[in-house]
């Protein structure tokens, strides 16, 4: 990918409509595979993960051009191991990043070379961590990842766990159709929603129309089916990633890298 | 919006199972909900907009003055959920069917080709460029000028489609002796994949070869049959030999801390002088090959490959760096952690992510395009330090636009530029300097269009207090 750069579209775009405006360059000190963007509406900052450089940055809400992080986590102390996604608790000014078998979590204002206050790793806690998100209403830890042979599975935790705590409850198996995950996915926690893409099931293909984006919730436990899906056969989505909710109009965002393309759907059911 | 006062009051009534009023933004009326003593959240029912506090229902409801939105009668909802509970499960698949397949209000999608890397074959008079947008390589007749009227010239020839295993392509080369296109594939796909000159649609590769993860650049030595790849994830220069297919190893790699390498980009041959030039953007994090941490997968098929670089699974955790931006300049065969014999990088290099390289061995000068700098800076090819570049080719007048390739075409002494933004590759003389209009101009877009520049979209968030959509690629 030849550029990187965090691009801002009016709710309404589409087509070519051009970003409003866009964060890019060499003072910002981005690089390619963002794989998490977070916006903190609480304290209006944007916040990045930088892969190639073990960092976490953090921007003004209204960060343009080559305007530099605020922040950024990075050092020996911080145990950042090229990470790929993260999600902010604005509510418990909390980072919270995964990394595989682990879970580190710093300070939401963390600065410089911090270790981190807590870390969540253990044989019990059956992480594989890819992606995660706090639902603060009903108190939880929320991670997505593979463990060993269990294939991928929604685990929900206390969202304060720590050292070696098992899941509260899991999700996964035939019935669930979550197989892959597509990219970081998101929350509604006033009804306990979790929103998540499934890239196709066949390794190594540029695009399936198998891909979907399915709606789960933090009380399901099991093999439980999704309760509405997006896309599958003969639909949109081939290679959807993120997700993202605008709960005011009621729509689901939708990033498809095939496609090249982000996509806007009503979606009132989940709200 | 959740609050941290919401969220208190959630988790209160989830414990407590009371009663709450929603204030909720946009509508100016609060929606009165009951909640079970289950602490079941799924039987709240929210009608409206953007969820900012909660607030105890009061014991009687005060006085209130100015104007106030009607209230929506308890009653209404209710009705809607208890109806929705009266549907039958035909009904209910039937409306999970038609979600599944709703159509998106909006999509936002370039849906011109961009430009990402050019190469000139001066044997056969054909350029090819490659582009991110749409996923394919367009082979244009060499001397194509697009008119200003003109909103694109249409290519002779296009390779893409899910067959071709072209996804986001940056780097190109022509070989001169078949005319066979080398491409590629930055992220994604992990294989650079080969087409013979005539190549065109939905096809496969005629040849593909596995790559390390998130290669970027290419340069070919023909004389010793040698391609040099960069490999930005993990901040490396991998060698194979230029006839390797699939599974075949490199035959060396350049990697670690004395390497200078940092995010790599373009990369460059001087064969006469026996140099390599690597554009680094400069963030890096470093490896031990002690290290395997099996929970940080390869993303790659170096598994049992000898002079494969270290990945993601030896990284040193917390070794992440910023440097400045630089070009790094190493001898033709080094390897391991050999630091470069000259580097390129402060204030007057004026560098701002480096991205595309070319050199030009008779004059000894280097080609660097600087993304940021709408630019194309050109260095002596024995620059060192901290070194203005001898020209720059800069202005309105150029067309360049967020330039990421850049050839040199001795046959013809012309430089040609891949402009990302705007959907243009431009040619110029040589000598090229200033704000001067290029020679020719192809375009796959409108004339003063600047591109999306959307690549390879992954997370989105939403920016609720300015009603925009965060798309990082």
């Amino acid at each position: 990918m030849a550029h990187p750069q965090i691009a801002a579209f009016a709710r309404l775009a589409d087509g070519n409509d051009m970003p409003v405006r866009k964060i890019e360059g060499q003072k910002t000190k981005l690089g390619r595979t963002m794989h998490s963007i977070i916006y903190d509406p609480a304290h209006d900052e944007l916040s990045v993960t930088q892969d190639f450089a073990h960092a976490v940055m953090t921007f003004r809400g209204d960060a343009n051009g080559e305007d530099g992080p605020i922040r950024i986590i990075q050092g020996p102390k911080t145990r950042l191991n090229g990470p790929e996604r993260h999600t902010v608790d604005w509510i418990n000014d909390e980072i919270l990043v995964p990394q595989g078998d682990e879970i580190i979590v710093f300070s939401r204002t963390d600065n410089g070379d911090v270790a981190p206050k807590r870390i969540f790793k253990g044989p019990d806690t059956k992480l594989g961590a890819d992606a995660l998100a706090v639902d603060p209403v009903n108190n939880l830890l929320v991670v997505v990842g593979p463990y060993e042979k269990e294939g991928l599975k929604i685990r929900m935790y206390p969202r304060t766990a720590e050292g070696n705590t098992k899941p509260l409850r899991q999700v996964g198996g035939p019935k669930s159709m979550i197989t892959r995950l597509g990219g970081p996915f998101a929350l509604y926690p006033p009804k306990g929603r979790i929103i998540m893409t499934m890239r196709p099931r066949e390794v190594g293909v540029l695009g399936g129309d198998d891909s979907f984006t399915g709606v789960w919730s933090v009380f399901d436990d099991g093999d439980i089916p999704p309760h509405w899906t997006i896309g599958g056969p003969n639909a949109d989505l081939i290679m959807p990633r993120g997700v993202a909710l605008d709960e005011k109009n009621k729509t689901v965002i939708i990033t498809d890298k095939r496609l090249n393309a982000i996509l806007t759907y009503h979606f009132p059911e989940i709200f | 919006m959740i609050t941290r006062k919401t969220a208190k009051t959630f988790a209160h009534r989830n414990r407590m199972g009371m009663a709450v009023v929603l204030a909720l933004l946009g509508v100016g009326s609060g929606i009165l909900f009951s909640g079970g003593g289950e602490g079941n959240w799924n039987n709240l029912r929210l009608s409206s907009a953007r969820l900012i506090s909660v607030e105890p229902l009061p014991q009687s409801f005060p006085e209130m003055d100015g104007a106030m939105c009607e209230w929506v009668p308890a009653s209404a909802s209710g009705s809607l959920f208890a109806s929705l509970q009266q549907a039958t499960p035909d009904e209910r698949a039937a409306e999970r069917e038609a979600i599944r397949q709703r159509k998106p209000l909006r999509i936002i999608k370039d849906r011109y080709a961009s430009f990402s890397a050019v190469a000139v074959d001066p044997v056969r008079d054909e350029v090819v460029m490659a582009d991110e947008s749409l996923f394919q390589l367009l082979s244009y007749d060499r001397l194509t000028n697009t008119p200003p009227t003109a909103s694109m010239s249409e290519p002779k020839r296009m390779i893409g489609g899910l067959d071709t295993k072209i996804d986001y392509i940056c780097g190109l080369y022509i070989d001169p002796g078949s005319g066979d296109i080398y491409a590629i594939n930055n992220d994604t796909v992990d294989t650079m994949v080969i087409f013979d000159r005539d190549a065109k649609g939905n096809r496969p590769p005629t040849r593909e070869l596995y790559t390390p993860h998130g290669t970027y650049g290419i340069a070919v030595d023909e004389a010793a049959q040698e391609i040099f790849l960069t490999v930005q994830h993990d901040s490396a220069v991998v060698v194979f030999a230029k006839s390797a297919e699939k599974d075949d190893p490199p035959l060396r790699y350049l990697q670690g801390e004395n390497s200078g390498l940092a995010d790599p980009h373009g990369i460059a041959l001087d064969t006469e002088r026996g140099l390599i030039y690597v554009a680094n953007f400069g963030s890096v994090h470093y490896h031990d090959a002690t290290l395997d941490n099996p929970s940080r997968p390869m993303y790659s098929r170096g598994e049992g490959k000898p002079n494969w670089p270290l990945t993601r699974n030896s990284a040193v955790p917390g070794s992440g760096r910023f440097y400045p931006p630089s070009i790094t300049v190493y001898d033709k065969n080094a390897k391991g952690d050999m630091a470069p014999v000259r580097v390129i990088q402060g204030p007057k290099a004026n560098l701002d992510w480096p991205t595309g390289l070319a050199f030009d061995p008779v004059a000894n000068e280097l080609f660097v395009t600087n993304d940021m700098r709408d630019e194309v800076a050109v260095f002596d090819g024995d620059a060192q330090g901290d070194v203005a570049p001898k020209r720059v080719l800069r202005g309105a007048k150029t067309m360049i636009k967020n330039p990421t390739g850049v050839w040199v075409d001795r046959v013809n002494s012309e430089l040609w530029v891949a402009s990302f933004g705007n959907y243009t590759a431009t040619v110029f003389p040589l000598n090229a300097a200033g704000d001067v209009a290029p020679k020719r101009v192809i375009r796959s877009g409108p004339l003063g269009r600047q591109a999306l520049m959307i690549g390879n979209p992954h997370p989105v968030a939403y920016d609720t207090k300015r009603e925009q959509i965060l798309v990082p690629n």
